[in-house]
């Protein structure tokens, strides 16, 4: 072989293209043949390898990159596979599946963490996306401008420079963040009050889902002694436990703009007809948004609530930037993925990462579930 | 009174906007701002909007450093190679999904769809065996390879819409003047779908791009690294830490294609989100 990575990389391109035209026609012509002998006419012998030729690429990768992993790593969720060590593989049953369950307090922390970007990240993040959304419908010049500018975030979101940047915004001594709030607390002082409650109520909750991880709320009351912040308080974004979580939620709501760009959508959906009918019958504009649109919004909420979760669950970037080189940290902001990749690649415990994978799996899976089964409740597909 | 209400109306909205405006694109004003400053400035305690004396240094000195220059070069070979594969076959299997009729057709296409609710994640743990095994560690073919397998069920699915709104009597008619399927592919379809194209070489330029998880896993070494894995590196309380200037100099470097694209692409995206219900 070469030993230039570039042309290495080149010649398997190469080779993979080689080999994907000759699955394409191979199974072009078996599933031909196949039809043929079927006793199907020429014109749709001719079609049926039309389709599998050029479906070819997908089936021949869903079989190489998704069943026959998916297929071993449950093979190896039942054994203590470990990539480094030369001792032989057993078989130990359940005994992964068990010990992440029930034992595992890394693993629980990252389900906290998630509960937590969940019941006060995402509804803060819908809340935004929701408010810009709203903004924007009123049809004005230069919403072209607005949108755009409110959805780079999404494009730049988890790239690890911008992470970076905000690194050094949320600096807490000297980050920009951290400047403009005590440059506008000293300035305004009953914003002052504001901002320390706001404090308060973060650290208090946060400690309290710091305490769920561990059964043990000692840091919670710790917080609640200590009493309302002291004047010169600021938040502790990247530095302290209590922090950790809700600059990952900031981080989020500052990438809002792709559920701002479905909520567009759902208000373009809802018919003129309507508002015009409640204008006319002296509804006010407040509760035109509360009684017409925010229920017909409700399958786009429920939408941007489903994959927003399910995010949370594989957020893995913002960990790593962030707080990876920061260990005392780690612990309170860790997702699952980024658990999963820890225990895989750091101690290449592949038997136990594999059961971790098909915990998220299963986990992504009844979340979905459950989603679609409750929204029978309280989403309004038909107004009519 | 009431005539003014239209006015006032105008007023606060244009003043939410902007200043949502501001907020939103606010860490990119920093970025670009910072890259201008001396260190004393990015460390000092006081606000330093911009530069005083804008200083051009941490330029110069990241164009003499080889190895951001070498996660440069790698970014862009990667990328390009692995964009152009995906692209391709994800445009040929999305042909056969909305322009041949099939037997097994309505199946394969359930599976694709179901394969959106698998986490790619999942497959990482076994797949970085796979590659083990096969002796890729510590080689792009990892990152590239998988792609030219019509990677991304999302963008099949885009593009699949696309091409099923082409009417039919097209291809029928270039059947009766003898051209075969690759050919209606290639030279009718394709060029029919041109701004969806635009779009998903868009996602998948902005993903391969920003991608963090798996160059990490499989380039081991730094003369491997792209640019997002070289640039994490650039900033690690446990090391020597680099000056800020400098690791927000490589930030805008590294952004800067993104938007440049953004830019150029942001119709075509803002109206297939709207209209496929995608996440970016």
């Amino acid at each position: 072989m070469p030993e230039n990575p570039y042309l290495n990389v080149l010649l398997m391109a190469a080779l993979t293209v080689v080999f994907i035209i000759a699955c394409s026609y191979g199974l072009g012509y078996l599933a031909k043949s196949i039809a043929k002998l079927r006793g199907a006419s020429p014109k749709k012998q001719e079609s049926t390898f039309a389709g599998y030729f050029f479906a070819a690429p997908w089936i021949v990768g869903f079989l190489i990159f998704v069943i026959v992993p998916l297929g071993f790593s449950l093979y190896w969720s039942f054994t203590d596979y470990r990539i480094a060590s030369g001792e032989p593989t057993t078989w130990i049953g359940a005994k992964n599946y068990q010990t992440i369950l029930f034992d595992d307090e890394s693993f629980r922390a990252s389900i906290v963490n998630t509960l937590y970007l969940t019941v006060i990240g995402l509804p803060l993040q819908i809340g935004v996306a929701l408010f810009l959304a709203v903004l924007l419908n009123q049809k004005m010049h230069g919403e072209r401008v607005f949108r755009m500018a409110f959805y780079l975030p999404v494009i730049l979101g988890f790239n690890t420079a911008v992470l970076l940047c905000w690194r050094l915004m949320l600096n807490t001594g000297t980050g920009i963040i951290n400047q403009i709030i005590r440059g506008v607390t000293t300035a305004i002082p009953p914003l002052g009050y504001v901002s320390r409650s706001l404090i308060f109520i973060e650290e208090v909750s946060a400690a309290f889902f710091l305490g769920l991880n561990t059964g043990k709320y000692n840091l919670m009351m710790k917080v609640i002694e200590a009493g309302f912040p002291a004047d010169n308080r600021v938040p502790l974004w990247v530095q302290s436990p209590l922090w950790t979580k809700m600059s990952v939620v900031l981080l989020m709501v500052w990438g809002c703009g792709a559920m701002m760009l479905i909520f567009l959508a759902g208000l373009n959906n809802i018919p003129k007809e309507l508002h015009e009918a409640a204008q006319v019958d002296g509804a006010s504009p407040w509760q035109r948004f509360w009684k017409i649109s925010f229920p017909l919004l409700t399958p786009y909420i429920f939408y941007n609530l489903v994959v927003g979760m399910i995010s949370a669950l594989q957020i893995f970037e913002p960990i790593f930037v962030l707080y990876r080189d920061n260990q005392p940290v780690v612990s309170s902001t860790i997702s699952m993925v980024y658990y999963l990749w820890q225990k895989s690649f750091s101690h290449f415990e592949i038997g136990y990462g594999s059961a971790i994978s098909w915990v998220i799996l299963v986990i992504i899976m009844i979340v979905t579930v459950i989603q679609f089964r409750l929204q029978d409740r309280w989403v309004t597909y038909d107004i009519y | 009174m009431k005539k003014y209400f239209p006015i006032i109306k105008s007023i606060v909205l244009y003043t939410l906007l902007t200043g949502a405006t501001v907020l939103m694109s606010f860490p990119l004003f920093w970025m670009i701002s910072s890259s201008f400053k001396t260190v004393e400035e990015t460390n000092s305690p006081g606000v330093v909007w911009v530069p005083r004396e804008p200083t051009v240094e941490a330029y110069t000195a990241i164009f003499k450093n080889p190895d951001f220059l070498r996660s440069y070069f790698n970014s862009v070979f990667y990328v390009t190679l692995a964009l152009v594969g995906t692209l391709l076959s994800i445009a040929a299997v999305a042909y056969a999904f909305s322009r041949v009729d099939w037997p097994g057709r309505n199946v394969v296409f359930f599976l694709m769809l179901s394969t959106m609710m698998i986490p790619p994640q999942a497959l990482i743990v076994p797949q970085y065996v796979f590659f083990n095994k096969l002796d890729w560690i510590g080689t792009f073919n990892p990152l590239i390879i998988p792609g030219y397998f019509a990677g991304g069920a999302a963008m099949i699915f885009l593009l699949r819409q696309s091409m099923s709104q082409i009417p039919k009597e097209l291809d029928e008619s270039a059947f009766v003047d003898g051209a075969n399927h690759i050919q209606i592919w290639w030279e009718i379809i394709l060029p029919l779908v041109k701004a969806p194209m635009a779009t998903v070489a868009t996602f998948l330029f902005v993903g391969l791009w920003n991608s963090l998880l798996t160059p990490l896993m499989y380039l081991q070494t730094i003369d491997l690294y792209t640019l997002p894995v070289y640039v994490s590196t650039l900033y690690n309380i446990n090391q020597t830490v680099q000056p800020w200037p400098t690791i927000m100099t490589a930030a805008v470097l590294t952004t800067a294609p993104l938007i440049v694209v953004f830019f150029f692409a942001q119709r075509f995206i803002l109206e297939s989100v709207v209209v496929s219900g995608l996440k970016g």
